[in-house]
């Protein structure tokens, strides 16, 4: 009962790579027009950066980074809080369920559609904001690089949140539940030394902290600080969609 | 030969409730079967099982020998799935549903491009291609599904209520391309509450009621399990009130149902009764509009074995048509 022609077997990190690839293209044409990704991803922190912001006298090297930290959380994660809740209630998730390959490689994947609208905001965001403050970027690489896991790291919280709830509005109201209290404690609006200390301690549980550190480090003159900022992140990643791979697991292999 | 699917002792249970209850069976390679049974007989939860949708309590199930739980991967790479519901993207095209499913199976470019074509051509939706899903009528979307199921070309083909809720014309045509899928050596699974479709195409079929398999073989043998029973129809001109009270006084009469305007009698003496309803016709001055004896049909058959009456298994299958055309319009 062979084939009638032969399939690239669906094993290992290269097969994780190219599908995901596959799943992130279709979530990217599917879903990036959405109304809901608008406002959700776009409106939501323009409104609430402009709120805290305007009027105040903010230092360059907080705004800049404060400001793409915010896009970044927001449209990183709000990608995955429409296509997985819209998946799973039009059925096409069984789709992908019934296609040969696993859960880690949906993950992966939706993950990758998210990751890349965070980044193509954020990148514009800040190339806007450095453009009209006429700001200096101490590492324009390392700020990219920043920018690049920071975004990964939010759509897999994106991802993990969506994953345990059952339908959009659940998704978009639990995860601007979390996204409102983490920008006020992140460095956003206000240095973390000049939280008090328990909102500080909290500060560091929160990825938003060590993306925001690790930009306002590539703006002036990046040091270890930098790198420790990015091996927190990288923790968050691999935890986030780690905890999404099993909340799907549960939820759907009912 | 070989067997294409192989259970044995399939459980699933959630919480306190046993949906699928040490199920055994074996499908062999080429074979059409069929899965029937009422609501919550465990029939969706099994193919679910199968696909690699719900992982068993226990028991196991292969397919073309592989490990449905261990070899997940495996098994999805031989297999295709035709859920009830057509869920495909309706924010893209027919065209690019199947190169993306194409993809995610793994089917290089070329390859997947010229399968593509042949799919939707043979589904006769190569014209509207570049359509977008979202204005497809619910025939031509149920028809998209199944050739997403097939861009692989894989070894068993699994139909869950596959003609459920169409108009006549997709409906036939899509019985048409199965069948031929099977002539070409294609092992068919399927579900379906049209008792007719699982009797006209499946060379075996098994009954479960309350996750257990009841019955199951070929329909013709299970049919001849009705040893001795004969079914009268018969249809009047004028009110006939009466009959039916007078025939389940009679004990060779087994069931007596009315199905719109027609009786059907279940009985092991079809000329007695036939005495009687032309007696009772002559009494009460009513004319017979037409009188018809056979055999038992697989619907008696799974009437017999799941305890529903004809006027339930209709209205299930009314239920069925409307739940069907409420998911997909």
């Amino acid at each position: 009962m062979a084939n009638r022609f032969s399939l690239k077997p669906a094993k290992g990190f290269c097969s994780l790579l190219t599908r995901g690839v596959t799943i992130a293209k279709k979530d990217a044409r599917v879903y990036y027009l959405k109304p809901q990704i608008f406002g959700f991803g776009i409106l939501i922190p323009a409104f609430v950066y402009l709120s805290f912001s305007l009027g105040r006298e903010v230092p360059l090297d907080l705004l800049i980074p404060g400001l793409v930290g915010m896009v970044s959380l927001f449209g990183a994660s709000s990608v995955e809080a429409i296509s997985i809740p819209i998946e799973k209630q039009t059925e096409t998730y069984e789709l992908l369920q019934t296609a040969p390959i696993s859960t880690a490689t949906i993950v992966f994947g939706k993950g990758l559609a998210g990751s890349a609208f965070g980044i193509i905001l954020s990148l514009l965001t800040a190339t806007v904001a450095v453009a009209l403050s006429g700001a200096q970027v101490g590492s324009p690489f390392l700020f990219v690089i920043a920018v690049i896991v920071g975004a990964f790291a939010f759509s897999a919280f994106g991802m993990a949140v969506a994953s345990a709830v059952k339908d959009m509005p659940t998704a978009n109201m639990s995860l601007t539940a979390l996204r409102l209290p983490m920008i006020f404690i992140s460095g956003v609006f206000t240095p973390i030394q000049a939280l008090p200390l328990p909102l500080r301690v909290i500060s560091y549980l929160t990825p938003l902290t060590y993306l925001v550190d690790a930009l306002q480090e590539a703006l002036i003159s990046p040091g270890i600080a930098f790198w420790l900022d990015l091996i927190a992140m990288v923790i968050w990643l691999i935890a986030l969609q780690a905890l999404a791979v099993v909340v799907l697991n549960k939820k759907t292999q009912l | 030969m070989e067997n294409a699917i192989e259970v044995a002792n399939l459980t699933k249970q959630y919480g306190d409730v046993t949906a699928v209850d040490g199920m055994s069976f074996t499908v062999t390679a080429g074979e059409f079967f069929g899965l029937l049974g009422p609501n919550g007989a465990g029939k969706t939860t099994t193919i679910r099982m199968l696909t690699g949708l719900t992982r068993p309590t226990s028991g196991s199930a292969k397919i073309t020998g592989r490990d449905c739980v261990k070899e997940p991967v495996a098994v999805k790479q031989r297999i295709g799935v035709v859920s009830e519901v057509s869920n495909l993207y309706n924010e893209m095209s027919a065209w690019d549903n199947l190169m993306f499913i194409g993809e995610l199976y793994g089917v290089g470019k070329q390859t997947r491009t010229d399968r593509v074509k042949q799919l939707l051509e043979a589904f006769q939706l190569y014209e509207r291609r570049h359509d977008r899903l979202a204005g497809y009528s619910k025939g031509m979307k149920r028809r998209v599904r199944i050739a997403a199921a097939l861009i692989h070309h894989p070894d068993v083909l699994f139909l869950d209520e596959p003609t459920s809720g169409l108009d006549v014309q997709s409906s036939r045509m899509i019985r048409s391309l199965v069948r031929q899928l099977n002539k070409d050596g294609m092992t068919i699974f399927l579900t379906t509450h049209y008792i007719d479709e699982a009797d006209q195409f499946c060379e075996r079929v098994a009954i479960m009621k309350q996750g257990r398999i009841v019955a199951e073989g070929p329909p013709e043998k299970l049919k001849a399990t009705l040893q001795g029973e004969h079914v009268v129809e018969v249809a009047f001109v004028g009110d006939c009130s009466g009959l039916e009270e007078l025939l389940r006084a009679d004990q060779t009469v087994n069931e007596v149902t009315k199905q719109a305007d027609k009786y059907h009698i279940h009985t092991t003496n079809p000329g007695g009764v036939i005495r009687e309803i032309v007696q009772f016709a002559t009494a009460n001055r009513l004319e017979i509009m037409s009188v018809n004896t056979g055999r038992p049909s697989l619907e008696d058959v799974f009437m017999k074995y799941t305890g529903l009456n004809a006027v339930q298994v209709e209205r299930m299958e009314q239920l069925r048509a409307v739940k069907a055309g409420r998911q997909h319009g």
